[in-house]
C-alpha cells in the first residue's frame, strides 16, 4: 500500500534505493561490530556501495577498475606531491585532480578499446568514487601507506558485500512489498550498539592470550 | 569452540571498551583535559605531578612569523597539542655541528628551523590533530634516557602505560620504540609492548606492533623478560593521582622516568589501546570486572589492591618453567621424625651453610631423644680442632651409626664457634607442597631464633627470592 502511494509520486527506483539504503548501513555497521573491519568509516563504504549500484548490471566489474585505478593513482601521486611540503587542503585538492584526469584518461583509453561500457556510465558514481581518494590520503598521513590500502581494501570488500546484498532480488521484492521488515533492520541497530562481545577479528588479534588462559 | 568464544568474555575488546569503561566512566569534561596536552601538563603540574616542562608554544601563523628560535635548547620535543596516536611528534637530541639553525633527530637525521616551520605549519592546520581542525604546537623538555633503559631502546625514550580504574592500577606495560617504529614508543607503529607484574615492577611477556610475540629485543639477544623497572610503586601512585586529579575514570597514564628527576608524567590518555593485553598475555576484561565496585579511599589504598591482585605471575611462571618452587627467606616447614612424629615450625633458609641444623629441642619433639643421649654419653669433647675431628670420625663414625638408634649419619661442622662432632638424623620436611628427605644435624640452636635452618644440601629444588615474605 505504501508503496503503491509513494511510487506515485517518485520514481519506483528511487524508493528501492532509499529502502535499501537502511540495510546497507546496518549492513555495514554489522560488518564493524561483530566482525571487526574497520574500512573508511560508514560514509564511504555506504557511498561506494551506492555508486556500483548507480553503474547498473556491471557495477561491480566497472566499479573495481574505478576503484583500483583511484587509489593506485593516489598512492602515486602522494609520493610525488610529499616532496613539495604542500599544505593539507592544496595537496588533497592537486591529488584530487591528478585522479581525476587519470580516470578521464581511462574512460578514453577503453572508448579507444571499443569498451564503452566503461565511458556510458553517469558521471556522479564516478565523482563520488575519486572523492575517496581524500579519504585515503588522510588515512595515509594518520597511519602510513600500508594501513591506508588495508582501509582502501576493506572498503572494497564491504561495498562489494553491500552491492550484492542490494541488488539481491529476492530481498529486492521483499523490501517492496513489505517494507516495514525495515522496522526490524532498525531494532537491529539497537541490539549493536549495546552488543560488547569481542569481534570476530578481535579473536584472530587476542589469539594468543586466548590460547594461554584457562 | 564454545569454550574458546567463553575464554573471550576475559578479553576486552574495542565494544566493551567503548560502551562499559570509556562512555560510563569518561566524561566529556575529562577528556577534554586528556585531548588537550597543554591544559593536561597544566592541570597535572597543579596536582604536583611532575611532567616535561613548557618550553614555548605556538597557537598561530602569527605567533610562528615572530617565534624567537635562538630561545629553544639544545634537546626539545615538539608536539601537535591535540595530536593523537604519537604522530607529529619531533624530538631532537642536540644542535648540529657548525649549523646554529639545525638540531640532529633520533635516527641521526638533519632538522632545520626550515623543516621546524613547515611541520609547525601542518600542526597548525590541524594535520595531527584528532579533530582535524587548526591545533596548537608547542616545544617541550626533552626527557633524559634512563642508562638501565638504553640497551632496550631504538632511539626513543621508554615510557611506561598504566591502566587505571577505579583508583586502582589494573594493567602495565613498557613501551621500547624500534627501528621499525622510527624511534617512536607507539605499539601500533611497530614498537614493542613489554607486560609488567604489577606487584613486583618486572617485565614479563613482549608483543611488537599489533600481534606478534616477542622474546628479545629486536636485533639483538637481550631478554626483554626480567627487567625490573625503578620507582616501580611511585609510578603506580602517579598513575593513580592523575587519575584523581583529571577525573578520567578509565584512565590509560603514559609516565617514563628521567634520568634526572625520576618519573615524570607524559600523557593522559582517555582511549587507551587494547594491545597492552598482549603485551601481558592476559585478559582486562577480567581485572577491571575484579576492581569494579571497590570502595577505595586512598591512592595508596588503589596502588596495593592493585598491587595484591594482579601480581605474582611471574612467580608462577618460573616455577612452571624451572620446575622448582619460589621460595622467601623465612619459610614454614612441616617437619616428620621418627614414627611419624610431625612437628611445624618457621625455618630459616641459609644458602650459606652446606647442611640443614635442628635445635636440640625440635629434634627431641621430633622422637630423637634417646639419640641424643646416646650420642652426648659417647663425650666426645664440645670442640676440636679439625684434624682431630676428622681422626674422630674415622675411629668411631662407623661404630655410632650401628650402636646409636636413629641415627642417621655424623658431621663435622665448622662454624665460627670452632670445630663440632655432631650427630645427624633423617627428617622429611614439606616446604612449598615440596616433600624433602634430609639429614639434618643437630645442634644447640635455643639461643636462635629458628630452630632449623635448611642448608644447600636440601635446597635443591627451590629458588631463592630474597624479598619474598
Amino acid at each position: 500500500m505504501f508503496i503503491e502511494y509513494a511510487t506515485q509520486h517518485v520514481p519506483e527506483e528511487t524508493v528501492r534505493m532509499i529502502l535499501m539504503f537502511p540495510i546497507i548501513v546496518t549492513l555495514i555497521a554489522f560488518i564493524r561490530q561483530v566482525i571487526g573491519i574497520k574500512a573508511f568509516g560508514i560514509y564511504t563504504p555506504s557511498l561506494v556501495t551506492f555508486a556500483f549500484l548507480a553503474m547498473g548490471e556491471n557495477g561491480a566489474k566497472y566499479g573495481i577498475a574505478i576503484f583500483a585505478s583511484v587509489i593506485a593513482v593516489g598512492l602515486v601521486t602522494r609520493f610525488v606531491l610529499k616532496q613539495f611540503r604542500l599544505l593539507y587542503l592544496p595537496r588533497v585538492a592537486l591529488n584530487l585532480s591528478i585522479v581525476a584526469f587519470s580516470i578521464l584518461a581511462l574512460l578514453i583509453l577503453g572508448g579507444n578499446y571499443q569498451r564503452t561500457g566503461l565511458a556510458s556510465v553517469s558521471i556522479f558514481p564516478i565523482l563520488i568514487m575519486i572523492s575517496i581518494v581524500e579519504k585515503f590520503v588522510t588515512a595515509q598521513i594518520k597511519g602510513g601507506s600500508k594501513a591506508a590500502l588495508i582501509l582502501a581494501i576493506e572498503t572494497l570488500g564491504i561495498s562489494l558485500a553491500g552491492y550484492y546484498l542490494a541488488s539481491w532480488n529476492a530481498l529486492e521484492e521483499m523490501v517492496m512489498e513489505y517494507p516495514w521488515i525495515i522496522l526490524i533492520v532498525l531494532s537491529f541497530n539497537i541490539f549493536l550498539g549495546k552488543w560488547t562481545g569481542l569481534r570476530l577479528g578481535e579473536y584472530f588479534r587476542f589469539k594468543n592470550i586466548l590460547k594461554k588462559v584457562n | 569452540m564454545f569454550d574458546f568464544f567463553k575464554k573471550g568474555s576475559q578479553i576486552l575488546g574495542m565494544n566493551a571498551r567503548n560502551l562499559k569503561y570509556i562512555r560510563p566512566s569518561n566524561r566529556k569534561k575529562a577528556i577534554r583535559i586528556a585531548d588537550d596536552k597543554m591544559l593536561s601538563k597544566r592541570i597535572l603540574k597543579k596536582g604536583n605531578i611532575p611532567v616535561p616542562k613548557l618550553i614555548a608554544k605556538v597557537s598561530n601563523h602569527e605567533d610562528l612569523d615572530k617565534f624567537d628560535w635562538t630561545k629553544l635548547p639544545n634537546g626539545f620535543a615538539l608536539k601537535p597539542n591535540r595530536g593523537f596516536g604519537g604522530e607529529g611528534i619531533v624530538v631532537v637530541y642536540g644542535r648540529k655541528k657548525g649549523r646554529p639553525d639545525a638540531w640532529v633527530k633520533a635516527d641521526g637525521t638533519m632538522v632545520t628551523i626550515e623543516d621546524l616551520k613547515n611541520h609547525i605549519r601542518g600542526i597548525l592546520d590541524g594535520n595531527f590533530s584528532l579533530s582535524e581542525t587548526p591545533d596548537t604546537a608547542f616545544f617541550e623538555e626533552r626527557v633524559q634516557l634512563l642508562k638501565l633503559f638504553k640497551p632496550y631502546s631504538y632511539k626513543g625514550i621508554p615510557d611506561i602505560r598504566v591502566i587505571v580504574y577505579n583508583k586502582v592500577p589494573v594493567m602495565a606495560m613498557l613501551r621500547v620504540a624500534t627501528k621499525e617504529s622510527g624511534g617512536k614508543a607507539n605499539l601500533q607503529q611497530g614498537a614493542v609492548g613489554v607486560g609488567i607484574d604489577l606487584a613486583t615492577g618486572v617485565t614479563t611477556t613482549a608483543v611488537q606492533g599489533k600481534s606478534k610475540m616477542i622474546e628479545y629485543v629486536p636485533g639483538t639477544r637481550l631478554l626483554l623478560s626480567g627487567l625490573k623497572i625503578p620507582y616501580w610503586k611511585e609510578i603506580l601512585e602517579l598513575a593513580v593521582k592523575a587519575q584523581e586529579i583529571s577525573g578520567l575514570g578509565y584512565l590509560g597514564a603514559d609516565v617514563t622516568i628521567d634520568k634526572e628527576r625520576g618519573p615524570v608524567f607524559l600523557e593522559l590518555n582517555a582511549r587507551p589501546g587494547l594491545s597492552i593485553q598482549l603485551a601481558n598475555l592476559t585478559g582486562l576484561k577480567k581485572r577491571l570486572e575484579r576492581v569494579d565496585g571497590l570502595n577505595i579511599k586512598t591512592i595508596k589504598r588503589g596502588v596495593q589492591v592493585g598491587m595484591n591482585l594482579f601480581g605474582g605471575e611471574i612467580e608462577e611462571e618460573l616455577e612452571e618453567i624451572s620446575g622448582r618452587r619460589v621460595i622467601g627467606v623465612i619459610e614454614k616447614v612441616k617437619l616428620t621424625g621418627r614414627n611419624k612424629k610431625e612437628v611445624e615450625v618457621e625455618a630459616k633458609i641459609d644458602t650459606g651453610a652446606g647442611l640443614t641444623a635442628i635445635d636440640m629441642d625440635l629434634a627431641e619433639k621430633l622422637g630423637f631423644k634417646k639419640t641424643i643421649e646416646a650420642f652426648n654419653a659417647q663425650n666426645f669433647p664440645k670442640f676440636l680442632e679439625q684434624q682431630e675431628a676428622r681422626d674422630l670420625n674415622a675411629k668411631e663414625g662407623k661404630r655410632l651409626l650401628k650402636e646409636i638408634p636413629g641415627l642417621a649419619d655424623t658431621a663435622i661442622i665448622h662454624s665460627s664457634h670452632g670445630t663440632s662432632y655432631r650427630p645427624m638424623v633423617r627428617v622429611k620436611f614439606e616446604m612449598d607442597k615440596r616433600i624433602v628427605s634430609a639429614k639434618a644435624s643437630i645442634i644447640d640452636r635455643s639461643h636462635l631464633k629458628y630452630p632449623i635452618i635448611i642448608g644447600k644440601r636440601d635446597l635443591g629444588r627451590f629458588l631463592i627470592d630474597v624479598n619474598k615474605k
